[in-house]
């Protein structure tokens, strides 16, 4: 080495242009917003929602009276969408079923992912004795196929709308739980998380404002799913006739007018695209929401 | 070595890697010219992001296809070249007559096959071996890269050796069809340094017996002064110096290169009473911007630097003894 | 291996015990009397009758020395008698396991050639055309409810282009054809069905195949098969679908129970004869027995798929047997 270092002492550099801090949740939103598809299943997604929410009152025919001959077609009557095997409004009935639908399906999910990230919660962060007892449970709801499961809750507890949704929400926890598990136990060895212990953090401090907002992005998909997960069960349990006798859904009117599908394919064919709409929505905005929460996916 | 009359066996000219982020190219390798030749070792030395793992990739035709290609330039194997050659012939290349060692054994093994399947299945693919004659070769290379009872050996899955066995069977693979340019990204990164003092002595013993040319990526410069014939310093894609290991070690010319060098902590055999600062090169290395600016990449963070540096990059500038620098400083001083 | 075995199989009985527990238990807390149901079928509850059912079938007897008599019969093969089919629960299930599993089986069998087929292809070429179109197909199947997708193949195939039967297993005068003719009988009854079921399925696994197949497409040990050399082909096939098939393999097992789910609501769409529109049935005519031997019984289901999927597991992965 003929120079000594040369670079040792030297001016101070010119400062790095550094870019303006952007909050995680505005990042998403500018990820979302350039997501085709998801932008549509928002919008999608919030004309449902205001179908349900303004609808009813804006459409004020019942859809319980019968208005009109039974099994009108659709356009052959003042009721766009035709009649139903009783002679109802089947317009009336997409309206005031899809609160119902989304209420049912929005509480359930809710439960859902409560259960679900109380118990993986638990689960991921105390580990040992408290994992193993709380992942058998898990496993025992697991190996029971949730419809029947729900069927036989609804069938022995009566079919009333909260007894449809903490069935719902009682048999489809178990993914959640397993994946807020993973992330609990993945983020308990954290840096930050042990940080926080070293200065005398409680558990309860630890699971709930440490590490849950850390493990919220995949959680918020999961729940997304759930929601969409929970409309097709209760459209299903409606189907099978396990609805609230006393609101019409959309699984419901299904249901009711299964017998006599050859007859009126409208009857079945409309509520059923609503369902399939407002799921997909859902869908659509749990999907870009993944991909908008995981910039680790991003190029895919 | 440059001044060997023979053609080289590899030879790079003008090679431009190029990735394509929103819309435009972004190059990763720019210009780069360098030749290699027969049981030589070339030293390429750099910082991560500097290019020189895609360089590597470029000569095995491995560019990660979308969004990375081989915007221009040539590089020549022997007579063939393999810019915008056919991807059958391509293969036939690979594993052939060019192999490559990664950075992670941990990695890099196929965990659902046998080690020795995975040796075998390249010797079935290019020498056309029986079934029966590959699994022999499997053994016969894992002996040859060390690895004790090498018949019970070939049975195993990666999982059950250890990271320097592992890296071992990596070469047996990258061997096994006795190729004419070996090149190693990094390859005792990831191990213990015992462990790396063993895989090292294991190229040299191998590149002895087959005559093999070796292009070794680090930026250990402890390794390219024991490892290395000549030594290429790259940074944001481009070469910025060259020369042999032993001249350019001593004596680094290209301000970067100085810093890489100085940045390794010397052994004195009297230290001196307050000890050197250990060197450290300030700044960030540089993002993909820094690569499409004008000028010299190295500019923002040269304690050099001249209004020149950040307007144009500098011309390369030949000194006897096969070395040569792009820097301002150098081209000035010929003037 | 024969050790994880037995652990496993240890755990299953474990499970399984933990279902007839709770099944038994969901009886007892439920308000209302299958009973009263009953005798109210029979036509008239007079206290009398109601006694006397009550004793023929035990219910009289405290809850512990009841839930251990069930546990015994069950032990024995007895999951109880129906109340409205007046027949051994047992034997119900055992005439109608066969139509399920064929259902199950096909639909399974497709979606997962298929899935994974569409996978792998769409992850190799991933902003093709086909990449996106297997996208939406999985959202569109994920959203659409299974009888709604039913009722409408049956609207479009069975009534509109009368080509497919709309419902059951085999046609009436099926008696009256040959073994081939009674094959293909079933067959063209299947098709919508299967479809049907394979249609959710496809969905997710195309979906989670074209995923782990990108992920493994990425991975460190696909780019040394390349730079060995193999044909796209061998690097396709050979290294990285086994990889990726991994994932695949884990969430089927763990998604059975959902598929016998999914099979209750074809089969009830499609009036094929098996658990499913059982199930159905038993819940029309809140007949409990019925209606819990099928929930242990699909439960027994899935806990024998998930070691089998396990064994399976242990043979694509060899690290697993290491463990």
């Amino acid at each position: 080495m003929s120079e000594p270092p040369v670079m040792t002492s030297m001016p101070p550099m010119p400062p790095m242009p550094v870019p303006e801090p952007v909050s995680p949740a505005r990042q998403a939103w500018r990820m979302f917003r350039r997501n085709g598809a998801a932008m549509i299943g928002l919008a999608l997604l919030l004309l449902v929602l205001a179908e349900a929410a303004l609808g009813p009152a804006l459409y004020s025919v019942s859809p319980d009276d019968m208005v009109w001959m039974p099994l009108t077609p659709p356009g052959a009557s003042e009721y766009w969408l035709g009649t139903d095997y009783v002679g109802r409004d089947l317009l009336a009935g997409l309206i005031h079923g899809g609160r119902v639908t989304l209420i049912v399906g929005g509480s359930a999910a809710a439960l859902t992912v409560a259960i679900g990230v109380l118990v993986g919660a638990f689960a991921g962060y105390y580990g040992g004795r408290i994992d193993n007892a709380l992942m058998r449970v898990t496993e025992f709801f697991q190996v029971l196929p949730n419809l029947l499961l729900a069927m036989v809750v609804v069938m022995l507890f009566g079919a009333s709308l909260v007894n449809i949704a903490i069935a719902i929400g009682a048999v489809s926890w178990t993914s959640t739980a397993r994946l807020t598990r993973v992330e609990f136990m993945r983020l308990r060895e954290m840096d930050y998380v042990r940080a926080e212990r070293s200065i005398g953090a409680s558990d309860a401090r630890l699971i709930w404002a440490v590490i849950l907002p850390n493990a919220a992005p995949p959680l918020i998909v999961s729940a997304a799913l759930s929601a969409g997960t929970a409309i097709l069960f209760e459209a299903g349990l409606a189907f099978l006739g396990l609805g609230d006798p006393n609101a019409m859904s959309w699984g419901r009117i299904i249901g009711d007018n299964r017998p006599y599908v050859l007859d009126a394919w409208w009857a079945v064919t409309f509520p059923g695209l609503a369902i399939f709409l407002a799921v997909l929505a859902i869908s659509l905005v749990g999907d870009g929401l993944n991909d908008a929460l995981n910039p680790r996916l991003r190029e895919r | 070595m440059s001044m060997t009359p023979t053609p080289p066996l590899l030879s790079v000219r003008d090679l431009t890697v190029a990735f394509r982020v929103r819309g435009e190219d972004a190059p990763v390798v720019r210009d780069l010219s360098f030749d290699l030749h027969e049981g030589e070792t070339l030293g390429i030395v750099g910082e991560s992001g500097c290019g020189k793992s895609m360089t590597a990739l470029a000569l095995m035709g491995l560019v990660p296809n979308p969004p990375g290609r081989i915007a221009s330039g040539s590089i020549r194997l022997g007579d063939e070249e393999l810019v915008a050659a056919a991807e059958a012939r391509l293969r036939r290349v690979r594993g052939a007559r060019i192999s490559m060692v990664f950075q992670e054994p941990m990695t890099s093994l196929n965990p659902v096959f046998t080690v020795g399947e995975q040796i075998a299945e390249t010797a079935r693919a290019h020498l056309g071996l029986s079934a029966r004659e590959a699994r022999d070769r499997a053994v016969e290379m894992l002996r040859l890269v060390g690895i004790p009872a090498p018949e019970r050996r070939v049975g195993d899955y990666p999982h059950q050796l250890s990271g320097g066995m592992r890296q071992r069977v990596m070469i047996a693979i990258a061997l096994v069809c006795e190729p004419q340019v070996l090149i190693a990204d990094e390859p005792t990164t990831a191990l213990d340094v015992t462990v790396q003092a063993q895989i090292f002595d294991l190229f040299r013993e191998l590149q002895d017996r087959m005559n093999t040319a070796v292009i070794l990526i680090t930026h250990d410069i402890g390794v390219v002064a024991e490892m290395t014939d000549r030594v290429m310093v790259m940074y944001a894609g481009r070469k910025v110096e060259e020369g042999p290991a032993a001249d350019f070690v001593a004596a680094p010319r290209h301000p970067y290169a100085r810093g890489l060098v100085n940045c390794v902590p010397r052994l004195v055999a009297d230290p001196p009473d307050v000890p050197e600062p250990l060197f450290e090169i300030p700044g960030l290395v540089p993002g993909a911007e820094a690569l499409a600016r004008p000028g010299c990449a190295f500019a923002p963070r040269c304690p050099r630097a001249m209004p020149v540096c950040g307007r144009e990059f500098p011309p390369v500038t030949a000194s006897p003894g096969g070395r040569s620098v792009a820097c301002w400083l150098d081209a000035e001083g010929a003037r | 291996m024969i050790r994880t075995l037995s652990r496993r199989l240890l755990n299953a009985a474990g499970l399984l015990l933990a279902v007839l527990v709770f099944n038994f238990a969901l009886i007892h807390m439920a308000p209302g009397d299958p009973v009263e149901v009953l005798a109210g079928e029979m036509g008239g509850a007079t206290p009398e009758l109601l006694a006397e059912i009550r004793a023929g079938y035990g219910l009289d007897r405290p809850f512990h020395v009841q839930l251990l008599t069930y546990l015994g019969r069950v032990a024995q093969g007895d999951l109880g008698h129906s109340f409205y089919y007046d027949q051994p629960v047992t034997g119900l299930i055992l005439d109608r396991i066969g139509a399920t599993l064929l259902l199950v089986c096909a639909a399974l069998t497709l979606a997962l050639l298929l899935g994974c087929f569409l996978g792998v292809v769409s992850a190799q070429n991933r902003n093709g055309w086909l990449s996106h179109l297997v996208t939406l197909l999985s959202l569109a199947g994920f959203s659409a409810p299974v009888f709604w997708v039913g009722i409408l193949l049956i609207l479009t195939f069975s009534v509109a282009l009368p080509v497919l039967p709309i419902s059951g297993m085999s046609s009436v005068d099926a008696g009256r054809m040959g073994p081939w003719g009674r094959a293909a009988d079933v067959a063209a009854h299947m098709v919508l069905p299967v479809l049907t079921l394979a249609s959710i399925y496809l969905a997710f696994y195309s979906r989670l195949a074209r995923a782990s197949m990108l992920d493994v497409l990425g991975s460190d040990y696909v780019r040394t098969a390349r730079a060995k050399g193999l044909s796209r082909f061998l690097v396709v096939y050979k290294h990285a679908l086994r990889n990726a098939l991994l994932p695949v393999v884990t969430f089927a097992g763990l998604q059975f129970a959902q598929v016998v789910s999914g099979a209750v609501l074809v089969e009830t769409v499609f009036a094929w004869p098996g658990l499913g529109t059982l199930a159905y049935e038993s819940l029309l005519r809140r007949d409990s027995p019925t209606l819990l031997g099928i929930l242990f019984f699909s439960a027994l289901m899935v806990v024998a798929v998930n070691i089998a999927v396990d064994l399976l597991y242990r043979l694509i992965d060899p690290r697993i047997g290491a463990r």
